[in-house]
């Protein structure tokens, strides 16, 4: 009995969450005007059309935002997973004397996000003229503390032996954290970087700042453009949301294991 | 001989210190040049009155008193502080209930975890957009639905106290899913064998809960609520899209007047003031948050 009641509330939590999304996918195949809103509406599949999408497609650069936002996240992925694996293997496998000091300026960006600082790094960027260009986006957001973190407490879970045993064959620190520990620590690394694609690709305020020109918008920044766009139909707004929102759940049905894995990583051993 | 031997040490220290910061230094000069400098820079800024342009002029301390003697600065730091009242709660009692829900072996237990994390993939400009349609007073479904179940339909964005239950509505919908997650974790590193002995001595299941399940949680609870209030405190992207801060400045939150005073009405040097108070009053909090936690430990 109670493990019907518990099953069937799983269910009706399950349908809440969902609706919100078929509601977006069946407003966005409506004419305009229509907002599905009654349940003759919702299953009324004679009046469905793709116009909204065509409209989206044709009078927005939203393939070039999705273009945009899909090499921003690739990069600051690559990167971010390399220099922190490369900081890691530093803190973990080397004593120095500046350990202590360096560790605690490395997390400090976990206690003072990005968004309360935007007036200095506009005028740092501004400087380096770097405004309204990828690299502005790319740069700021490398040094992400958490991935630093958590392939630190990978790497101090291997044994030590390979340190030990790779110095006296004569194996240099470079060698011996490229062919050991890179190997050693992939799964959380993959685990890591898809983490940090979906906070890129949804990376927000920073992008919202620093990009003006619409061509080089990303999908999030591009998107609101469209609210100012008065003529508008909720339709063709519903057929651009599912457009930016396709690409994230496909990878996510099939990336699912690693992102799941990505994400239990960064808050359990913190 | 002694020297010499003090010498080649001393050498080799020198030598690991560098090769060690050698692999930090990709880390630390993005985190030199795109961090630590823009804090000092914008203790800087804050001294002047600046705009975009950089047309500066020192102003000394001017900037932050009248920040402090104006009371919108606090508002809209009590806004920010309200949202997380209201959300933090709401978004970790309901992650730990989706967890504890699809913990145990049951049907369909993979998608039912994929439909509850899911809104998380999408970005915020997407849920805005969802949610603004949704809480539309006319054509939106949560009014709908509303007068379906004979209740009375409600002004969603344009009354002051529905307006910020529709952000914390989209938000709790958009990032429940990775709370969940965390929880399910940290209950798959509880061990089973506690159970089993609380099941001989014949516990109740509200026992079981209160005595294994909530202590064995406790690590994850404690990050979770310290980067949900710090999440809570960043609210910027719902409230530009969804309610521009409206109606009237109900849902003006400290990111979003920092934003507008340097972005809009461009006055850079007051708004980096602003922006080191609030960087101020985060450091507090984290400050005040460790201590509660480490109280609780010792």
């Amino acid at each position: 009995m109670a493990r019907a009641a518990i099953y069937s509330l799983t269910v009706i939590l399950a349908v809440i969450f969902v609706i919100p999304l078929v509601w977006m996918f069946v407003v966005s195949f409506k004419p305009e005007g229509v907002s599905a809103i009654t349940i003759a509406e919702w299953t009324d599949f004679s009046d469905l059309t793709i116009s909204n999408y065509a409209k989206v497609l044709i009078e927005s650069q939203i393939l070039r935002w999705t273009w945009n936002s899909f090499v921003i996240g690739a990069v600051t992925t690559l990167i971010t997973v390399i220099i922190s694996s490369l900081g890691a293997f530093a803190f973990s496998r080397k004593n120095f004397k500046s350990k202590g000091f360096l560790f605690i300026l490395c997390v400090s960006g976990l206690l003072i996000p990005t968004e309360a600082m935007l007036i200095p790094l506009y005028e740092t960027v501004l400087s380096m003229d770097l405004l309204d260009n990828m690299w502005g986006i790319i740069l700021p957001s490398l040094t992400n503390p958490l991935g630093l973190i958590l392939i630190k407490q990978f790497m101090d879970g291997l044994p030590k032996d390979y340190m030990e045993a790779a110095q006296i064959d004569g194996g240099r620190d470079f060698r011996l954290w490229w062919s050991i520990y890179m190997p050693l620590t992939r799964s959380a690394m993959i685990a890591i970087g898809i983490f940090y694609f979906i906070m890129s690709w949804n990376n927000f305020i920073w992008p919202y700042i620093a990009i003006n020109s619409e061509e080089n918008m990303v999908l999030s920044t591009g998107l609101p453009t469209f609210l100012s766009n008065n003529v508008l139909h909720v339709n063709t707004i519903m057929a651009a949301s599912a457009i930016a929102a396709i690409p994230t759940m496909i990878v996510y049905i099939f990336l699912q294991k690693h992102i799941v894995q990505g994400v239990s990583m960064t808050g359990v051993k913190g | 001989m002694k020297a010499q031997q003090a010498a080649s040490g001393w050498k080799r220290q020198l030598k690991n210190e560098f090769s060690a910061i050698a692999f930090l230094a990709p880390f630390l000069i993005p985190l030199l040049v795109f961090y630590i400098w823009p804090l000092l820079r914008g203790a800087y800024i804050s001294l002047h009155s600046w705009t975009i342009l950089g047309m500066e002029k020192y102003v000394g301390f001017n900037n932050y008193t009248k920040i402090l003697t104006n009371s919108d600065f606090y508002k809209y730091l009590w806004n920010s502080l309200y949202f997380v009242i209201l959300v933090v709660p709401i978004i970790i009692s309901l992650g730990l209930l989706l967890a504890l829900l699809i913990h145990r072996k049951i049907p369909f237990q993979t998608m039912f975890r994929s439909i509850y994390f899911l809104p998380y993939v999408l970005s915020v400009s997407v849920i805005s957009f969802i949610w603004l349609r949704m809480f539309d007073s006319k054509h939106g479904l949560v009014n709908v639905i509303l007068e379906a179940l004979g209740l009375s339909s409600v002004h969603w964005l344009t009354n002051p106290k529905a307006a910020w239950w529709s952000i914390v509505i989209a938000t709790v919908w958009w990032t429940v899913g990775f709370v969940m997650v965390l929880f399910l974790a940290g209950l798959q590193e509880i061990s089973q064998e506690l159970y089993e002995a609380a099941d001989i001595d014949g516990a109740s299941s509200l026992h079981k809960f209160r005595f294994i399940t909530l202590p064995g949680l406790s690590s994850v609870m404690k990050v979770q609520i310290f980067f949900q209030i710090i999440a809570g405190l960043k609210l910027f992207g719902q409230v530009q899209i969804m309610t521009n801060g409206g109606p009237g400045d109900t849902t003006n939150t400290i990111i979003r007047y920092i934003y507008v005073t340097g972005f809009k009405k461009d006055m850079f040097g007051l708004a980096a003031a602003q922006s080191t108070l609030f960087c101020i009053f985060m450091l507090l909090i984290a400050g005040v948050q460790y201590m509660v936690v480490n109280r609780k430990e010792s």
